[in-house]
């Protein structure tokens, strides 16, 4: 009821389409004095649905942030083709823009600027409308309870309260998109569970999330699919049933660790043959 | 771009930087209290020299003559001073009247003690036989029979000042000393001429009298018009750049770049609207000091009263106000070219730390740029017009000095230079934006060796843009090197020799060993390919058309930057020296053609290309083209020709083409020279185009304009070629057609 607002789609201004991530055979390599091309991505394909939370599970160095930072527009594809909402983020960046709302361990808020500040500036941005852009943020501070730190500059908030200004910030324009990297990092655990239940708001309102984090615990919890991220590639992708079943294995953990190290095993032996 | 995002950028930066304290600080809090404590400064050390009582220890005051006297009492006689009451800051002690026991050795040491040990601020000995000495020449003066001899009355004994240059009070006590034995020594020379029933005038027949035509203001003008400008650009400078550190460096240290670059905010609107805040307290910082100046001055007016008396010549007063209102005018492109240049330096800087270092240098760059029009002799002409800032500056004073002619006349080429340093500025700053490795790249250890190898190893089908730079900054510090080698060509061969060998090692050596080595793929690089076979008579043609043009612009550079008589008549001499025509155009035409395309629309223009604008590489790779020539005259014309070689290159993706038209070009102005007599000999009828006119010959307006319209239908043609694009290139024309814009509404 509360973030009723939010449920309006973008539908009108983008091809129809029951996909609202695309991806394929994304390559995003870096070149590197010490290491020559340094490939972060190889290759990977994946794609998510509106209502739907897709989770990036991952140890640190995965590639999960360049796949994300490819999403919103920030990096540039080597190869391969992303698509948001029908739009191309090589192509057409601008227009991707408007379909996410990004929020990363990397999008800080401004020190000099209040939370209120912040978010008005950054929905004028998206070009909402003065009325709309109001009504929205009242809300949003009222369900994201941010209205005690509304004239807080940002230097004197704590993380938690940096990370609510964040989400509200990636919220403002309602896009159908929202991106959350490693979203939880740096949170207690009442801010990290407010967090998490925020976010199965968004998919009740017909979002389309992607969730990157490296703690298994939150992917089983808020994920409807998962693709397991390691040294720039995907090594499974389903269900958290679907990965069970497939791997024969009954618990997240195990199953994560030995598709790791089958990883491993199998990069040793190609390197040894090669 | 929309103005409405620029707009709210520019306002949250603006309310961002003045909850800085740093920036309030140096914009505001430091010129406000910066000049009234110099002015104080100057004050106390004006204070100092007038006021600060000094001892002075008068040895040998018993060898000083009865009349004129130079001491009273304890004190110096009163007539002696400029101002009565100096006398009061003088407190003499004299010393006792000496046995001869003690030698002038002795009483020298003793003086130099005395001042070293700040017993005394400065001493003055006179020595013993002074005062016998001076009678004795007032006596020779006074028998009018014998001829003053020197020898007759031996050398009079000069008192000596001792003094320490390194003690401040022993300086002004010195100084004093000066002015008392100056005024003493006058009044001795009076008596003596008294004495003999001499006028004084004979002394001083005459004093040259001096009338200056400038106006009281117009002194003032001119003082401030030197100062002023120095003053608002140092600040216009350091105003611009420490916002342009927090804005950028500052903004990627915070973690708040990646919020801004996922917002629809585009990249230039991003730049436009950080560029204008950067502006906004550029200016604000000089216009302060500038007000903060003007009060302190004015306050201390007064007191600079008493420095006027002694230095009448010096204009003291506030600058008129139309010096003021221009200064305020020529704020606005001062700011807009050092906000701009900090810009693009501080969206470089991956730190604040690191964008720090990057003043020093651009310090370094720009205060020559500033200094040089402070320098005598240099005026405001077309050649230092062109110059950033320098041209400004010049502008500037001459506003300032109200000579409204002559800034009327550089008004344009002025503007027109700072506007394209801005746009160029502008331009880089918004590709950095674009560019991924300066938006995230880590520090990294500096380690040369891993650096060459990874160029080497990583190295893609066509150089990279820092390849080309480097390329052509390398060409320009060889060519640089080689004028002073080589010697001035003496003849013919000389000259034929020092072309083709510089042609060769500095322009088309480099380049192709720079392809060899740091592309993948040469050819490609060089434009080593077949182009489509109608390129090349659409080539030559179109040379021969932009022929007339390119002359009439010669002669107009001519004009404007005369080249000296003494070079031109040389080198038309060694030119007649050729042998024959063909070694003219094999040494002077076919040589640089081919060596100076390889390098400049061969390498350095593919690796200009990815920055993704063609426009944009043929311009700067012209401009590199046009600075390689050297001598102004020939920069200008060989910029404008580069820009149409570059063009050919991107349109034909051949190096043939460019070679051909640079071929013809080269050919046609040197076969023109030599041929036209016969040629208007030969045939009368063209005399409604060519004619001939002093030192040469000038093509008349309507053929120039029918030919260059000629010219841009082949250009025309050229434009609707197939051509290659780069995939930088194919991708900001895909970025500049996305659709409309979807809005949230």
């Amino acid at each position: 009821m509360v973030l009723n607002l939010f449920t309006r789609q973008f539908g009108h201004c983008s091809p129809i389409s029951s996909v609202m991530i695309e991806v394929r055979e994304l390559t995003k390599t870096y070149s590197d004095l010490r290491r020559g091309q340094f490939v972060a991505v190889d290759g990977i394909s994946f794609h998510a649905q509106p209502g739907e939370i897709f989770g990036l599970l991952g140890p640190n160095g995965a590639g999960k942030t360049t796949v994300l930072r490819v999403l919103s527009t920030i990096l540039c594809p080597t190869a391969g083709r992303v698509r948001v909402n029908g739009f191309d983020v090589l192509t057409q960046p601008d227009l991707v823009r408007y379909q996410i709302g990004f929020v990363s361990a990397n999008t800080a808020v401004y020190d000099r600027m209040t939370a209120w500040e912040l978010v008005e500036y950054f929905g004028r941005l998206y070009g909402v409308e003065t009325n709309t852009l109001r009504e929205r943020m009242e809300n949003l501070f009222c369900k994201l309870q941010m209205d005690e730190i509304r004239d807080l500059l940002g230097a004197k908030m704590s993380t938690g309260m940096k990370q609510k200004v964040s989400i509200a910030r990636a919220l403002i324009h309602d896009p159908p998109v929202v991106i959350f990297d490693e979203a939880t990092s740096g949170l207690d655990v009442l801010v990290a569970r407010a967090l998490l239940d925020t976010i199965g708001e968004l998919r009740e309102q017909g979002k389309c999330v992607i969730f990157s984090t490296h703690i298994m615990r939150e992917v089983e919890r808020l994920c409807d699919r998962i693709a397991i991220m390691y040294r720039g590639h995907i090594l499974s992708e389903g269900t958290l049933h679907e990965l069970l079943e497939s791997h024969q294995q009954s618990d997240f953990e195990e199953l994560f660790f030995r598709l790791i190290s089958e990883h491993d095993q199998q990069h040793a032996a190609a390197g040894i043959s090669t | 771009m929309k103005w409405t995002n620029v707009k709210l950028i520019f306002t949250r930066e603006v309310r961002d930087q003045l909850r800085d304290r740093r920036t309030l600080f140096t914009i505001a809090i430091l010129p406000l209290f910066l000049y009234p404590l110099l002015g104080m400064l100057v004050f106390q050390v004006m204070q100092f020299t007038r006021e600060y009582p000094v001892r002075i220890w008068i040895v040998g005051s018993e060898h000083l003559p009865q009349q004129p006297r130079l001491i009273e009492g304890t004190q110096f006689s009163a007539g002696l001073f400029n101002y009565p009451k100096d006398n009061e800051l003088l407190e003499v002690v004299l010393a006792d009247p000496d046995s001869d026991a003690a030698g002038s050795e002795e009483r020298h040491l003793e003086a130099k003690r005395a001042v070293q040990s700040a017993d005394f601020d400065a001493v003055i000995i006179f020595p013993p036989s002074f005062s016998e000495q001076l009678e004795r020449f007032r006596k020779q003066l006074g028998d009018s029979r014998l001829p003053i001899q020197n020898e007759a009355v031996g050398e009079i004994p000069n008192p000596r000042i001792i003094y320490d240059q390194t003690r401040d009070e022993s300086r002004v006590a010195k100084e004093r000393l000066a002015t008392v034995l100056h005024n003493w020594r006058e009044n001795v020379g009076r008596e003596y001429l008294k004495q003999n029933n001499i006028s004084e005038i004979v002394a001083k027949p005459f004093v040259a009298e001096e009338t200056d035509v400038a106006s009281e203001e117009q002194r003032r003008a001119a003082v401030w018009s030197k100062l002023l400008p120095f003053v608002i650009l140092i600040w216009a400078l350091t105003g611009a750049f420490y916002p342009a550190i927090d804005l950028c460096a500052g903004e990627k240290e915070r973690g708040t770049l990646e919020t801004l670059l996922s917002s629809p905010a585009r990249r230039g609107e991003i730049v436009w609207g950080k560029l204008l805040t950067i502006m906004l307290f550029s200016s604000a910082t000089a216009l302060l000091n500038l007000v903060s100046m003007s009060v302190t001055a004015t306050l201390m007016m007064g007191q600079l009263e008493q420095l006027e008396q002694t230095f009448p010549e010096l204009p003291m007063g506030l600058p008129p106000l139309v010096s003021l209102v221009w200064l305020v005018v020529a704020l606005i492109p001062v700011s807009a070219l050092f906000s701009a240049l900090s810009l693009a330096l501080a969206t470089f800087a991956r730190s604040a730390k690191e964008g720090q270092y990057y003043l020093m240098p651009l310090l370094l760059v720009t205060m020559p740029l500033i200094v040089l029009p402070v320098l005598p002799s240099v005026q405001l002409e077309l050649g230092t017009s062109l110059i950033p800032v320098t041209g400004l500056m010049l502008l500037l004073k001459s506003l300032m000095e109200s000579d409204y002619q002559l800034a009327l006349v550089h008004v344009v080429p002025v503007i027109g230079m700072t506007s394209i340093c801005c746009l160029f500025a502008i331009r880089w700053a918004i590709d950095q934006f674009n560019n991924e490795s300066v938006l995230f790249r880590e520090s990294e250890r500096v380690e040369p060796g891993v650096w060459l190898r990874h160029l080497v190893r990583n190295r893609g089908e066509t150089p990279s843009i820092s390849a080309a730079l480097l390329c052509a900054t390398f060409l320009l510090i060889l060519r640089f090197f080689a004028n002073f080698q080589f010697s001035t060509p003496e003849s013919w061969s000389d000259l034929a020799t020092v072309t083709v060998i510089s042609q060769i090692a500095f322009f088309a050596a480099p380049a192709l060993i720079m392809a060899f080595i740091l592309t993948r793929n040469p050819r490609a690089t060089l434009l080593f390919r077949v182009p489509h076979w109608l390129t090349l008579p659409a080539a030559f043609l179109l040379a021969v058309l932009m022929h007339p043009t390119a002359m009439t612009i010669s002669a107009q550079l001519q004009e404007l930057y005369p080249a000296p008589e003494q070079l031109q008549v040389m080198v038309q001499k060694l030119i007649e020296d050729a042998p024959n025509i063909w070694a003219l155009l094999f040494v002077l035409a076919l040589t640089p053609a081919i060596c100076e395309e390889f390098a400049f629309r061969g390498f350095i223009l593919s690796g200009l290309r990815h920055l993704g604008h063609p426009s944009w590489a043929i311009l700067l790779t012209s401009l590199l083209f046009g600075v390689a020539h050297g001598i102004i005259q020939q920069s200008i014309a060989a910029s404008i020709v580069g820009c149409v070689i570059g063009y050919l290159a991107v349109q034909s993706g051949s190096i043939l083409t460019c070679i051909l038209f640079h071929l013809t070009h080269n050919s046609l102005a040197i076969l023109s020279q030599i041929l036209m007599e016969d040629f208007l000999a030969f045939l009368p009828a063209a005399k409604w185009a060519v004619q001939s006119i002093e030192g040469g010959y000038s093509y008349s307006w309507s053929f120039v304009t029918a030919s260059l319209a000629l010219a841009v239908l082949i250009l025309v043609w050229f434009s609707r070629l197939p051509h290659q694009l780069y995939a930088e290139e194919k991708l900001q024309e895909a970025i500049d057609n996305q659709t409309v814009r979807a809005v949230a509404k």
